[in-house]
């Protein structure tokens, strides 16, 4: 259960990188001329969209993980043990990918920017352009639906994480921690709009690659050194999967 | 790291780190800190847009929320997450599969469930029938498993085909639009408003209302609606769309505009000149929206072999289930059905053909080159012979008078009648007798009941007498007296090169005008291009032997047939069609028009003529002869995409449906490699629409005089009256 406070508590923090980036469209969604509660169930809807696409990533990412570690006769005698070696080399992949994300959020490095191509790219932020200006009940879902696949840091750290769980329900639980975690900030802008400094936001953002890093140095090292791993994710609550 | 100065993400305002990403949107470099901030920049700040998908793409978003969550406990459920302890909770999760399948199968099936209804009660199976009735077996299998708790569920499935069908039917109309950005400009003359002045007061009228005199003001930026002359202002307009004139022309008080051009930079009151719907801008609007809704031969070649498939996959798919229900588990077989339905579904051989033909369209159209039918592009890619008319096509059809033998007569007089006769033709001598005697400070006789004789001559009354101007032949059709002498000094001239054109009143010949006709300055090169393209190049004119063979030498054509009437044209049409199957004709657009009609594609060049009554199939702008190969460049490529498109679209079906049967093929995988197919058909047309410009693709070209370059570029920054 710490484990999942812990990832909730990464999520919090980093939905101070959240107000930046999507905290926009959540000012943008804006309020509903019927009322309180109609705008409050239009950032809701806007908010489960993103938390279900980020669950289903998380139940891919998972299912992925448990593909290619199911037993296969690649099991190998280390120290009288028997580690799968495709988990770990999951876990070595995971565990650099988040602390490269982590470093991104410091500003030292730079992933995914050759990730695009043209078309893509351009077609998706058109789509979502028309989306947040479309005026339907059930745009918001929609949006947050598509939301929730833009390509964020933030996202592939926990994905990463999230495939290193090797269970599709431990993958469903990661993310979901995740999202929920970015809940409250995202639903706080949706009333108050932009609220933070950019400075605080930048603490935010420092925290959350904190966080970031330290669960991907944990996750590196369930890879390099077993023992060391489980030592520390002991401590960390213990993983359920 | 947040120091002050530093530089700060455009989206987010957050530090970008020391190394940003640097992307150009809307004409501005902003820094980005990470991916998905540029895109999120791009989503908040680019021009809004109307978009026709916004409503498959809401539809998508439930879906997407509904089949997610369904995929994602269906995941759960394959992976044995509720085995064991929890076994007990498996029919509630497969009801709750149930009551989220729903919604997702009405939204998301609907629409293809509508267009299969409303295509069977007109009596035809369209491919969404396929989906229809796949979709519908997996869905009804798995509530009836549900009911009776027995068996697997597929709603997984059943939601994730119609997800990825919806997906690739998004991105479908993606590139539609796409495809209908560069033609927006051309069927806005029907769509547009105008801001009309009537008194003190301004108001908005759509431009099919505006009426000639009216005063219409139009700001920087706005299209110009209607061809009018300048009242008040000054500013530059891009003329590119309509006239291919890639150079901003300046306008003053008093210069002409036309309507379609774009008003850049101040802002124009004018007065129109005529009503809204007499431009050739609309003009241009309603044939381009005419040639759309039109199919190509190809394309209808595939909606035929479509029809008939669908019944066929219908049955393959009832025979696979039968076939395999005695192996394997009824559901199982029911899969492989549906697996078979799901990938034979032609929704990309749909797409293959319109869509790389509307993108081509567009990309002649931002050069200002027309095309009126669309199957004309394929049957110029696949044209070996390209057959020209002389005047005004290769040459500058701006001949000037530059002898008058007369007989009895001042040449003064000969000119006026001639030019009074003459002013009612368009042809390319007519306009240089006119001119000459424009020269001379002559006015023209008043001419009467003139009649037009294409490729001969022209007839008409004046001062009580017939009049009548034309080449040899239909002077001695006519058969009016000529003096020998006359004769021999028109031979003489021929026989120089130049054309002779008989001015005769009252039953009598009285002169012979000599005009002498220069040919284009790009005229060789373009040959040489065409030829270098293996095409086969021939020169029919009406003219006599002399001048076209001097003009053939001139420009590299060694085919020639000369002294041609239309049908003599026509009959020469049909000599290279035996050899070549298929000819092209590019004319000038008037006198030649029945040869144009009678080609397999019929070009006209520049044509001042109105279009309503041209009958080529490909129309390009004023001095755009130098275009002509690369129009044949992007027929061409238009033919490879269609091409391409087609025996991917089909090749694929092929080989996958044989996977599909032999039950090795997934449904979820079907239908994802189905929309991968259709995003490969679009990805793959929307190539058209980065093909070179006509300057870029033509090297080695002497200098034209109106290089189609990018439209931004000022060539020449002096002001032309117009």
């Amino acid at each position: 259960m710490a484990y999942y406070l812990m990832l909730f508590a990464a999520g919090f923090a980093g939905s101070f990188h959240c107000i930046g980036m999507c905290g926009g469209f959540a000012c943008a969604l804006g309020r509903d001329g019927r009322g309180r509660g109609a705008t409050l169930l239009r950032h809701l809807l806007y908010n489960t969209g993103r938390l279900t696409t980020y669950c289903f990533l998380g139940a891919l990412a998972g299912a992925f993980g448990e593909v290619l570690c199911t037993p296969q006769g690649s099991r190998v005698l280390l120290l009288g043990d028997s580690f799968d070696v495709a988990q770990r080399t999951l876990a070595i992949v995971a565990g650099l990918l988040m602390i490269c994300m982590a470093l991104q959020f410091f500003g030292h490095v730079r992933v995914f920017h050759r990730l695009s191509v043209g078309f893509a790219a351009s077609t998706f932020a058109v789509a979502l352009r028309s989306l947040l200006v479309a005026q339907g009940r059930a745009a918001p879902l929609a949006f947050g639906v598509f939301n929730g696949f833009l390509p964020c840091p933030l996202v592939y750290a926990f994905a990463a994480e999230a495939a290193s769980s090797f269970r599709p329900l431990a993958g469903v639980l990661t993310m979901a921690a995740f999202g929920l975690g970015t809940f409250p900030a995202m639903l706080l802008m949706g009333g108050v709009g932009r609220i933070l400094t950019p400075m605080w936001r930048q603490r935010g953002v420092r925290f959350a690659g904190g966080c970031i890093l330290a669960l991907g140095i944990v996750t590196l090292g369930r890879g390099i050194a077993p023992m060391a791993g489980h030592a520390a994710h002991a401590w960390a609550g213990g993983h359920p999967g | 790291m947040s120091a002050a100065g530093e530089n700060l993400c455009s989206h987010c305002f957050l530090a970008v780190g020391r190394r940003p990403m640097r992307v150009m949107v809307n004409g501005q470099s902003c820094a980005f800190c990470c991916y998905g901030c540029c895109i999120a920049f791009q989503v908040k700040s680019g021009k809004s847009e109307e978009w026709d998908a916004a409503w498959i793409l809401i539809r998508l978003g439930i879906g997407g929320f509904l089949s997610m969550n369904i995929m994602l406990f269906s995941i759960l459920l394959y992976t044995g997450a509720f085995s064991g302890a929890d076994a007990n909770v498996l029919p509630r999760i497969e009801l709750l599969l149930c009551i989220l399948a729903t919604p997702a199968v009405v939204i998301l099936g609907g629409p293809f469930l509508v267009e299969t209804w409303s295509n069977a009660i007109r009596g035809r199976l369209t491919s969404s029938a396929l989906i229809v009735v796949g979709v519908g077996a997996a869905y009804a299998y798995s509530v009836l498993a549900v009911v009776e708790h027995s068996g697997r569920v597929y709603f997984d499935t059943a939601t994730m085909v119609l997800m990825l069908f919806t997906v690739g039917r998004y991105l479908e109309a993606v590139g539609r639009a796409r495809a209908a950005r560069d033609l927006e400009p051309l069927l806005a003359a029907e769509s547009e408003c105008a801001t009309v002045v009537d008194g003190g007061t301004e108001r908005r009228v759509p431009i099919r209302e505006i009426d000639a005199g009216m005063r219409v003001r139009v700001r920087p930026g706005e299209r110009i609606p209607v061809d009018g002359v300048v009242l008040d202002g000054a500013s530059w307009t891009d003329e590119a769309v309509m006239t291919g004139e890639s150079r901003h022309i300046g306008k003053n008080v008093g210069s002409p505009v036309i309507a379609g051009s774009i008003n850049l930079d101040g802002p124009l009151l004018i007065r129109s000149s005529g009503p809204g719907t007499a431009t050739r801008w609309a003009q241009i609007c309603r044939s381009v929206r005419d040639a759309l809704s039109r199919r190509g031969a190809t394309q209808r070649l595939a909606d035929r072999v479509v029809a008939a498939a669908v019944p066929l996959v219908l049955a393959l798919s009832l025979l696979t289930v039968l076939y395999w229900a005695h192996r394997l588990p009824f559901d199982r077989a029911l899969l492989v059905g549906l697996a078979v339905l799901v990938v034979a579904c032609p929704c990309a051989v749909g797409l293959a053909a319109p869509l790389a033909t509307s993108i081509g369209i567009g990309r002649l159209a931002r050069c200002g080159c027309l095309v009126r039918e669309p199957g004309a592009l394929e049957a110029l890619a696949r044209t070996r012979s390209i057959a020209f008319d002389k005047t005004g096509t290769l040459t500058s059809g701006e001949a000037r008078v530059v002898n008058i033998e007369t007989e009895g007569v001042e040449a003064d007089e000969a000119l006026a009648r001639a030019a009074g006769l003459e002013r009612h033709s368009e042809h390319g001598l007519a306009r240089a007798i006119s001119l000459a005697a424009a020269a001379r400070g002559l006015e023209p006789v008043v001419t009467r009941e003139v009649r037009i004789v294409p490729g001969r001559g022209i007839l008409g009354s004046a001062e009580g007498h017939q009049v009548a101007a034309g080449n040899g032949p239909f002077i001695s059709d006519l058969g009016w007296a000529l003096e020998p002498r006359l004769i021999a000094r028109a031979r003489s001239q021929e026989a120089a090169g130049h054309s002779v054109v008989y001015i005769g009143w009252g039953g009598r010949v009285y002169a012979a005008l000599s005009l002498d006709d220069s040919t284009l300055p790009e005229a060789r090169a373009t040959i040489d291009a065409l030829r270098g393209r293996q095409l086969n190049v021939t020169l029919l004119t009406g003219d006599i032997a002399a001048v076209a063979k001097r003009i053939a030498a001139a420009i590299g054509i060694d085919d020639v047939e000369a002294g041609l009437s239309p049908e003599a044209k026509r009959a020469g049409l049909e000599r290279r069609r035996r050899f070549h199957k298929m000819v092209a004709m590019v004319g000038d657009g008037l006198n030649d028009g029945p040869v144009l009609a009678e080609a397999d594609v019929g070009i006209a060049v520049g044509s001042a003529t109105d279009l309503a009554r041209e009958t080529a199939a490909i129309v390009l702008p004023n001095n755009g002869f130098w275009m002509l190969p690369w129009v044949v460049d992007v027929a061409r490529a238009v033919r490879k995409t269609i091409l391409t498109n087609l025996i991917w679209a089909f090749g694929y079906n092929t080989i996958a449906l044989s996977l599909a049967a032999l039950g090795v093929l997934q449904p979820i995988l079907a239908a994802a490699a189905m929309a991968g197919s259709s995003v490969l058909v679009v990805v793959n047309s929307l190539r058209l629409a980065r093909l070179p410009d006509p300057s870029a693709s033509l090297t080695g070209r002497s200098a034209p005089e109106t290089p189609c370059q990018v439209a931004s570029a000022v060539l020449d920054p002096v002001i032309e009256p117009g």
